[in-house]
C-alpha cells in the first residue's frame, strides 16, 4: 500500500504544478473578460439593431405609443369614466362630478390618484401571487385589441387578415380571468360573482361572434379595416339593423352593464369578483371595465356605422370620433334605465332571443342582397 | 332537505357588513344558486328602547319611540302618547286632531318615497332610486320648517301637538304634494311598466292572505292580498280626525292569483297607499279647524299617571304599530312599555318565504317586505 503511495508522489511534479498556478489564473479571467466582452457587445449590437429599428419604424412606434395607442386609449377611456359619470348624474336628478377642474374633469384622476394611494389588503385565504397578477392581465388583454380598431385608415397601428378574430379570441380570455379573480380572493361572495361573469361570457359570446359575422360577410373580409373601408357607399346598419341591436346587447352583457350587470350586482353579491380586490388592483379592473366599453363602441363604429365614412368633407377622425361618440352615448343611456336582470334570465333571453334574431338578420340581409338589383354594386366589397 | 343535498349546501352570511344589510343578517344555505334554508338574525340594531322607556318620563318617551324608525317618526311616536292619552284621560282639541292625521300621512308618504328609492336601489336602477328622493327632500322641507328637524320630529304630544302650522307649513305642504302627484304617473311607469322590474318581481315571495295572518303580517303586505285590513277604518280613533274623511281602504285585488300576493303586488299596493294618503291630506286641508293645539291641562296631567294600563295602536306605514303601557300609581315613568313593531313578523317571515328561492332573488324578497330593523330591535 505504501509502495503504491510514494510511487504515485514520485509520478506528480507538485513544483511544476504549483508554477502553473498564474497560468491557469490568467486563463480563467481572460475566459470571464472574453465572454463578458461578448455579452456586452451581443447587447449593444441588440440595442443598435433595435434603436435603428425604431427609427426605420418610428410611425408605427409613435402610433403603438401615443396617437391611436397606450396614451390616446387611456386618455379615451378615462374620457368615458367621466363621461358615464355625468351623464349618470344627469339621468339620476344629480350634477355628477364637477369640483375638481372644469365640470369635473379632474375628478377621475383625484380619484385615481386616492385609488393607487390606498393601502392594499390581501386576504388570508387569497392566492398572493395570483390576486397580485390577475388584474394587470385583465388591463393587458383588454387592452391589446385596440390595435385593430381602425380610427382612420392612415391611424390604425396593426392590421391583420384575421383581426376581427383576434379581438374576440382577446376578449374570451376577460371571464376566465374574472372567474380565477374570483377564485382566488378567498371569499364565497367573489366565487360566487366570478361564476356569474363566466355565464355572462357564456350568455353574450356567440350572439356576439354571430352578429359581427354579418358585416365580415358582407365585406368579404375578417379585418376590421378592411369591413370598415368597404362601407364607402352603405353603412351596413342599413342592411342589418338587428344585427347591429343584438351586437351592442351582447357587448353590453359581455361587459356586464347595468342591466346585466349581475357579477358585480352591489346589492346581492357587493361586488362580485372584484370584491376583495384594492386599491391599484380595483383601479386596473375598474379601467378595464371601461376599456372594454370603448372598445366595443369603437367596433360597433367600424362594423355597422361605416368607419371613417360620414359627412363628406370632414375629417376622417373627426367622422369617426363623432359616432363613436354617438354610440358611447347611447350605451351609457341604455345602461342608466333598467332593472337589472337575474343571471338565469340573462342567459335565457340571449339565447333564446338574441341568436336566432342576429342569424335571421344574415339571411334576410343575404336574401335582399341576391333578389334585390344593383345592391351588390353599391357594396363596394361586393357580396 | 334531504342529506344528499345538506352535503353540497354552503352556508353564506348575508350580512351584517353586507351593502345591502343595514344593521342585519341572515344566515343561508345554499346549494347551488339555490336558498334552502334562511336563518335571519336579530340584534344587531338593538338599543335596549323597551328598557330605556323605563327610566324616561311620559313626556321624555315619544322621543325614543320615534328614533325607533326614522324614516316614519310622526306615526312611530304616537301609540304612546296614544297610551298616555288613555291612561292620563287627557282631551285632545279638534286642531290638534286634524293635524296629527295630516302630518302622519305625510310622514307615510315620505316613508313609502324612500322604500321606492331603496328597493329600486336593491334591483339595480340607481335612477329611480334618486328621483323619488328628490320629491322627499320637500316633504323633509316641510317637516323642518313645522318642527325645526328632518327626522327626530317630536311633533305629538300627550294631549295635542306640539307645533303649529303656519302659512309657510301650508305653503310647502301643498308644493310637497304637487310636485308628487306631478311626478306619480312617472313614477308608476318607471315601476310598475318596467320590462325589467316585472321580470324581477313577478311570482316572487308569493304567500296568501291566510299565510300572512299566520306569520303575524300586516299593513301592505296583507292587504296586497286583497284584504282590506287596515286599523285606520277598523279601529277608529277617537284623538285622530279619520273621520273627517271620505276614503276607502286601498286593496290589490290581481286577478292572476286571487287571495295571493308577489313582490309586484305589493308594489302596487304602495302606489296605491300613497295616493290614499294624498286624498286625505287633500281633504284635511282646508277642515283645519281654529282653536288651541294643545290641551293646556295636559301638561300638569301627565307629570304622573294614575296606576293603569293602556295599549295604544297606529297603522303604520309598515303595518300595525302598537304600545302597551303599565304605570304605576304617582309614578313619573311606566313600569313597563312594549313595542309591537310591524317588521318583526315580516323579518321573520323570510324564513317561509325565501327557501326555493335563488340567491340574486333573495333582496327582492327581503325588500318587497319593506322591513326596517328598528322595529325588531327593541
Amino acid at each position: 500500500m505504501n509502495a503504491l503511495l510514494l510511487q504515485l508522489f514520485d509520478n506528480i511534479d507538485i513544483i511544476g504544478w504549483l508554477r502553473g498556478i498564474p497560468d491557469w489564473i490568467h486563463g480563467i479571467i481572460v475566459w470571464v473578460y472574453t465572454l463578458a466582452v461578448g455579452v456586452f457587445n451581443w447587447a449593444w449590437g441588440v440595442f443598435v439593431w433595435a434603436w435603428n429599428l425604431a427609427l426605420d419604424n418610428w410611425l408605427l412606434l409613435f402610433k403603438a405609443i401615443v396617437f391611436p395607442g397606450l396614451v390616446f386609449v387611456l386618455m379615451l377611456i378615462i374620457f368615458d369614466v367621466w363621461f358615464t359619470r355625468k351623464v349618470w348624474g344627469r339621468v339620476q336628478a344629480r350634477r355628477g362630478p364637477f369640483h375638481i377642474g372644469k365640470y369635473g374633469g379632474l375628478q377621475i384622476f383625484a380619484d385615481a390618484i386616492k385609488l393607487i394611494s390606498k393601502e392594499i389588503i390581501i386576504p388570508r385565504g387569497a392566492k398572493r401571487w395570483m390576486y397580485r397578477l390577475l388584474p394587470s392581465f385583465l388591463l393587458l388583454v383588454v387592452l391589446t385589441p385596440f390595435a385593430f380598431v381602425p380610427w382612420t385608415s392612415e391611424w390604425v397601428i396593426t392590421d391583420l387578415s384575421v383581426s376581427l378574430v383576434l379581438v374576440f379570441a382577446f376578449l374570451t380570455a376577460v371571464p376566465v380571468i374574472s372567474l380565477l379573480t374570483g377564485w382566488i380572493s378567498g371569499s364565497k361572495y367573489t366565487l360566487v360573482g366570478g361564476f356569474r361573469a363566466a355565464s355572462n361570457q357564456f350568455a353574450a359570446e356567440i350572439p356576439l361572434i354571430v352578429s359581427s359575422v354579418g358585416p365580415a360577410l358582407l365585406a368579404g373580409s375578417l379585418s376590421v379595416l378592411q369591413i370598415s373601408q368597404a362601407q364607402t357607399h352603405l353603412w351596413y346598419v342599413v342592411l342589418l339593423p338587428v344585427c347591429f341591436v343584438t351586437f351592442l346587447v351582447s357587448a353590453v352583457i359581455s361587459i356586464g352593464l347595468v342591466p346585466f350587470d349581475a357579477p358585480v350586482a352591489d346589492s346581492e353579491v357587493i361586488f362580485g369578483w372584484r370584491t376583495e380586490l384594492s386599491g391599484v388592483y380595483f383601479t386596473l379592473t375598474y379601467f378595464a371595465e371601461f376599456a372594454k366599453q370603448v372598445l366595443y363602441s369603437a367596433l360597433i363604429v367600424a362594423l355597422f356605422f361605416g368607419g371613417e365614412y360620414g359627412v363628406p368633407g370632414f375629417p376622417p377622425f373627426l367622422n369617426f370620433f363623432l359616432k363613436f361618440l354617438v354610440v358611447l352615448f347611447g350605451m351609457i343611456i341604455v345602461t342608466s334605465s333598467f332593472y337589472r336582470i337575474r343571471q338565469d334570465q340573462i342567459v335565457k333571453y340571449s339565447w333564446r332571443y338574441l341568436l336566432p334574431l342576429s342569424m335571421l338578420n344574415i339571411i334576410v340581409a343575404l336574401l335582399v342582397l341576391a333578389y334585390v338589383p344593383g345592391l351588390a354594386g353599391i357594396l363596394a366589397g361586393g357580396g | 332537505m334531504s342529506p344528499d343535498i345538506r352535503d353540497e349546501a354552503v352556508e353564506m352570511w348575508f350580512g351584517p357588513q353586507h351593502v345591502s344589510a343595514h344593521g342585519w343578517a341572515a344566515k343561508l344555505t345554499v346549494v347551488g344558486d339555490f336558498i334552502v334554508e334562511c336563518d335571519p338574525h336579530a340584534g344587531y340594531f338593538h338599543r335596549s328602547a323597551e328598557k330605556v322607556l323605563e327610566f324616561r318620563t311620559f313626556k321624555q318617551g315619544p322621543l325614543v319611540l320615534e328614533r325607533m324608525c326614522m324614516l316614519e317618526a310622526f306615526l312611530a311616536e304616537y301609540p304612546y302618547i296614544s297610551a298616555v292619552e288613555q291612561i292620563a284621560g287627557v282631551e285632545v282639541p279638534e286642531r290638534a286632531k286634524v293635524l296629527r292625521t295630516i302630518m302622519m300621512e305625510a310622514s307615510r308618504i315620505h316613508s313609502l318615497q324612500f322604500w321606492w328609492g331603496q328597493f329600486s336601489a336593491e334591483l339595480g336602477l340607481f335612477a329611480m332610486t334618486l328621483w323619488p328622493w328628490v320629491d322627499r327632500e320637500f316633504f323633509l322641507d316641510t317637516f323642518e320648517e313645522l318642527t325645526g328637524s328632518r327626522h327626530a320630529v317630536s311633533f305629538s304630544t300627550p294631549g295635542g301637538v306640539r307645533y303649529d302650522f303656519n302659512e309657510k307649513v301650508l305653503k310647502k305642504l301643498d308644493r310637497a304634494l304637487q310636485r308628487l302627484e306631478q311626478h306619480l304617473p312617472k313614477f308608476k311607469d318607471m315601476l310598475l311598466r318596467s320590462p325589467t322590474f316585472r321580470m324581477r318581481t313577478k311570482g316572487i315571495a308569493l304567500f296568501s292572505y291566510e299565510d300572512a295572518l299566520r306569520w303575524g303580517l300586516s299593513g301592505p303586505n296583507i292587504k296586497a292580498c286583497g284584504v282590506p285590513m287596515d286599523l285606520r277604518k277598523d279601529w277608529p280613533d277617537l284623538n285622530l280626525a279619520y273621520d273627517l274623511v271620505d276614503w276607502e281602504v286601498p286593496v290589490v285585488d290581481n286577478p292572476d292569483h286571487p287571495g295571493q300576493s308577489d313582490a309586484y303586488d305589493r308594489m302596487v299596493q304602495r302606489f296605491l297607499e300613497v295616493e290614499t294618503s294624498i286624498n286625505i291630506i287633500r281633504q284635511l286641508l282646508p277642515q283645519i279647524p281654529e282653536g288651541p293645539i294643545v290641551d293646556p291641562k295636559a301638561r300638569a296631567k301627565t307629570n304622573r299617571l294614575p296606576a293603569g294600563e293602556a295599549y295604544g295602536r297606529v297603522e303604520g306605514t309598515r303595518g300595525v304599530t302598537t304600545v302597551w303601557l303599565k304605570t304605576t300609581e304617582k309614578a313619573q315613568t311606566p313600569y313597563r312599555a312594549k313595542i309591537r313593531g310591524p317588521c318583526f313578523a315580516s323579518y321573520y317571515s323570510l324564513k317561509h318565504l325565501v327557501p326555493g328561492s335563488t340567491f340574486a332573488d333573495f333582496i327582492v324578497v327581503f325588500g318587497s317586505l319593506d322591513p326596517y330593523p328598528g322595529w325588531w330591535d327593541r
